[in-house]
């Protein structure tokens, strides 16, 4: 029998994780074609890179050799134009065919900018690739002003980037509050407090209109107030999965490629995963779309784990993010918005500490959580808290003294034997493998 | 392989286990430097140690970016300093909440094992942390749902 043809498109963090899972399984019985536009690296730490804490092959995980040690045929530089799924290949965009058996579609997704004037112009950067981290880090000087327009989790990885480089920030939000799709109102007014006693300036609510050259430096227009001058201007608004190339393919497309439990799409040999896959919501058990970074690590491995020939279902993506600004860390779990959810808070007057928490009957189905880095009391139990999230266990003994203590989340955890449920639990039904360690036959 | 066992009906709550750990783990007697935390339960003279079971799993390890958490020949589930980054993304990916993040190296931290001669096992003086051949479990479960108290909190705010 032929060996198997497995075709990945796209080498971000979903379809390097499928190609360490397909190997875990196969040890290299397959045959593995990556096709991607760029090498692959590990986008989640561009932002060090940009803080001067990492150099570039720090960022680049997977290199030739590693490749060719896996048995991975690449084609870099390369687009996937379209896929003819009848036939059974991958048409790249230069015309040249790729035949395969199965293919897993992991394109991630684009930086997008408003359809602002200006927005295209020089000076005016986004930071998503190692391109563009590359263009931004060449950019910055000590004591340079920088526009941030966006408030998001994507600006706000790279804040103590800026500022570490000397960098005078300006962060503007069209949103009546900063990270809107991270945390609630009460969070984000303590960030930017705390942004702005660090010299930070924060302006949300404010629209961006037109971005001009203003004698070598950039002038910010807005709809209302003052505009903001700048040396540097960078978009973070916002990303879009790269899914314009599958249409006319049969592939069912949502808000991302609808997949099963087993990452699959509506065409049965033709996989999705990270970015652009619509799958289970752990929390709601609805499909969604979960651009993080987590998300694409599970997918991803799932996904290779059944093209390799495997039965795994996914039991479903939690969405969470966390992120440290200048010392205040920042993290939001499952369904933190819940507008229909009975929500207990703690908040504390006067210090950056804040605590939320969701409930849906006895179910914790979301979680914010916002402190000072040092104090260990705010933030040290913050995978306890996905645990009971991730888990969802029953809490119905424990509402009324998580009601008044929210911060109190420890003894509710160990009570209820969470540990004793998730120690069983493996994704790929068995212990992980750490991919470094994951070999092929000769 | 050997994991740490731990009994909690022999534990005092001396804490000789978190200042040995982080002595051990950063060369200071600093609990807030432990990987290994002990609880107290209100209204019982009961105390239990926690630290990472070294799932099977590995959240940690599968959640990390740049591959800086690897197998330790103790079969600990360890970061590699000079590759992580501090990014937090085991803290959030362990259930279990036994991944920290070190404000002052900018690092993750968890627990070891210490290269297979874990210190709190080894200060110890009730023999209720235990380094031995066994299945990892939730030692505390139990323990912990016949002494917490979910609805007693009389006088909270």
């Amino acid at each position: 029998m032929a060996a198997k043809r497995h075709v990945i498109v796209g080498g971000g963090t979903a379809g390097w994780n499928a190609i360490t899972a397909i190997r875990e399984a196969d040890k290299g019985a397959s045959e593995i074609t990556l096709v991607a536009d760029e090498a692959p690296y590990a986008r989640m730490v561009l932002p060090y890179y940009l803080g001067r804490q990492i150099g570039e092959t720090h960022v680049l995980t997977a290199g030739p050799q590693r490749l060719a040690a896996l048995k991975v045929t690449t084609r870099l530089g390369r687009r996937a134009a379209r896929v003819d799924a009848a036939g059974g290949k991958l048409i790249l965009d230069n015309g040249d065919e790729v035949p395969y058996d199965d293919l897993l579609i992991a394109t991630g997704s684009s930086a997008v900018r408003p359809p602002v004037p200006g927005a295209d112009g020089a000076g005016v950067h986004s930071f998503w690739t190692l391109p563009q981290a590359r263009a931004v880090s060449g950019g910055i000087q000590p004591g340079a002003r920088v526009a941030m327009i966006g408030a998001g989790f994507i600006a706000f990885t790279i804040l103590n980037a800026l500022v570490a480089r000397g960098a005078r920030l300006t962060v503007l939000e069209i949103a009546p509050r900063i990270l809107p799709r991270m945390v609630d109102d009460a969070a984000a007014r303590i960030v930017q407090a705390w942004l702005e006693e660090r010299g930070v300036a924060v302006r949300p609510g404010v629209q961006v209109t037109a971005i001009e050259d203003a004698g070598g430096a950039k002038r910010v227009r807005l709809k209302a107030g003052a505009p903001v001058e700048a040396d540097l201007v960078i978009m973070a608004t916002g990303i879009r999965p790269n899914l314009e190339w599958l249409k006319g393919s049969g592939v069912e497309v949502k808000a991302g490629i609808v997949v099963d439990a087993r990452m699959r799409s509506s065409v049965p040999n033709i996989y999705a995963a990270g970015d652009v896959a619509e799958g289970p919501d752990r929390v709601t058990g609805a499909k969604a779309v979960h651009a993080i970074e987590p998300t694409a690590v599970q997918h991803g491995r799932v996904a290779g784990a059944n093209m390799a020939g495997r039965e795994v279902a996914y039991p479903g993506s939690l969405l969470m993010n966390i992120v440290d600004v200048l010392d205040l860390e920042i993290a939001s779990f499952g369904a933190w918005d819940d507008a229909k959810a009975e929500a207990f808070e703690d908040l504390l007057p006067g210090r950056p500490s804040y605590r939320k928490l969701l409930f849906r009957g006895g179910r914790l189905v979301g979680a914010i959580l916002l402190g000072r880095t040092r104090e260990i009391w705010a933030t040290n139990d913050v995978g306890m808290l996905k645990g009971l999230v991730y888990t969802g266990k029953d809490l119905s003994a424990w509402k009324a003294r998580l009601k008044a203590r929210p911060q109190d989340i420890r003894l509710a955890y160990l009570a209820t034997g969470t540990a004793k449920e998730l120690l069983p639990q493996t994704l790929l039904g068995g212990p992980s493998v750490p991919e470094r360690d994951v070999t092929v036959n000769a | 392989m050997r994991v740490l066992k731990i009994i909690p009906e022999r534990c005092t709550g001396c804490m000789r286990c978190e200042l040995a750990c982080s002595y051990e783990q950063t060369g200071t007697f600093q609990p807030s430097k432990a990987v290994i935390r002990v609880s107290s339960f209100e209204g019982h003279t009961s105390y239990a140690p926690y630290t990472c079971p070294q799932c099977a799993e590995a959240w940690c390890l599968t959640a990390c970016p740049v591959e800086a958490i690897g197998i330790s020949p103790a079969g600990a589930k360890e970061v590699m300093d000079d590759i992580c980054v501090g990014c937090k993304l085991c803290t959030i990916a362990c259930p279990y909440g036994t991944v920290f993040y070190d404000p002052d190296s900018h690092k993750a931290f968890k627990c070891d094992l210490c290269g297979g001669k874990p210190a709190c096992a080894t200060v110890c003086p009730t023999q209720a942390i235990l380094y031995v051949e066994a299945g990892t479990e939730d030692w505390l479960g139990s323990f912990a749902a016949e002494r917490a108290l979910p609805g007693a909190l009389a006088g909270v705010r």
